[in-house]
């Protein structure tokens, strides 16, 4: 599924906006290491980071979207390297464990 | 053999700019064609490595030199230097700082996934003046 049709299919908030990908996967985690090692290309990423560092980690793994979880919002420094990057970021209200069920719901992946 | 080759300076402490030099090296193999499973390899092993500087060394040198069949990457600061390079390595092990893990570092792997994603790592350090790390990986 595309990452405009899961926002609007998710009613997720949509902090940024980026090219059209196709969400293949997912991830959930915080620690940046592990996430760059571990993380899927295409995936959907679950996390509740909101600092600068979370958009270079989303360029080098090129996941389609990022979804900050429990209601997070990316402060000024994310906001403004994610929208000069292209990268979605998206917001959900629920925990991590409840927005990887809606991700897996939705997108089937 | 000719190469490319990439020079950047790693701001330290500047977490704004944090991950350029790998972005910059994975965006230039990406469009040479090298296969994506290395790039991915070197962008993991450069950011760790780009990250390192920043936390613990205040910047420093990165130098990427692309070949048609490896990339060799020289990461140099004149921070601290590593005491105990063998528990250095040790995953799980960090020095980083509370406030550094608030930002998702410190999770004791940026040394680890060096290794494991480099055909060749090398570490030269000595307290007090600093460290350079020596990598290489080949492009399947």
């Amino acid at each position: 599924m595309k990452v405009s049709e899961f926002a609007k299919a998710s009613g997720f908030a949509v902090f940024t906006s980026g090219e059209e990908r196709e969400i293949e996967s997912g991830y959930c985690g915080d620690f940046l290491s592990n996430i760059i090692s571990r993380a899927t290309d295409a995936c959907c990423w679950l996390t509740v980071m909101n600092n600068v560092n979370v958009a270079a980690v989303a360029t080098l793994i090129d996941c389609a979207c990022i979804v900050l979880c429990e209601g997070v919002e990316p402060d000024a420094q994310l906001f403004e390297r994610a929208k000069t990057a292209g990268i979605w970021i998206l917001g959900a209200n629920a925990n991590v464990y409840e927005t990887a069920k809606t991700v897996c719901r939705i997108c089937g992946v | 053999m000719q190469c490319i080759r990439l020079e950047y300076d790693v701001d330290g402490e500047n977490f704004a700019s944090a991950g350029n030099a790998s972005e910059s090296v994975k965006r230039t193999l990406k469009q040479m064609g090298v296969s994506p499973v290395s790039v991915r390899r070197v962008a993991i092993a450069m950011y760790e490595g780009e990250i390192n500087m920043v936390i613990h060394a205040h910047g420093g040198k990165a130098v990427a030199e692309i070949y048609p069949d490896h990339i060799d990457i020289a990461l140099k600061d004149t921070g601290p230097g590593i005491a105990d390079i063998d528990l250095a390595m040790k995953a799980g092990y960090s020095t980083a700082s509370e406030n550094i893990r608030s930002l998702g570092f410190g999770a004791g792997m940026g040394l680890p996934n060096m290794k494991k994603y480099s055909d060749e790592m090398r570490i030269e350090s000595a307290v007090g003046v600093g460290t350079t790390v020596f990598l290489r990986i080949d492009f399947e």
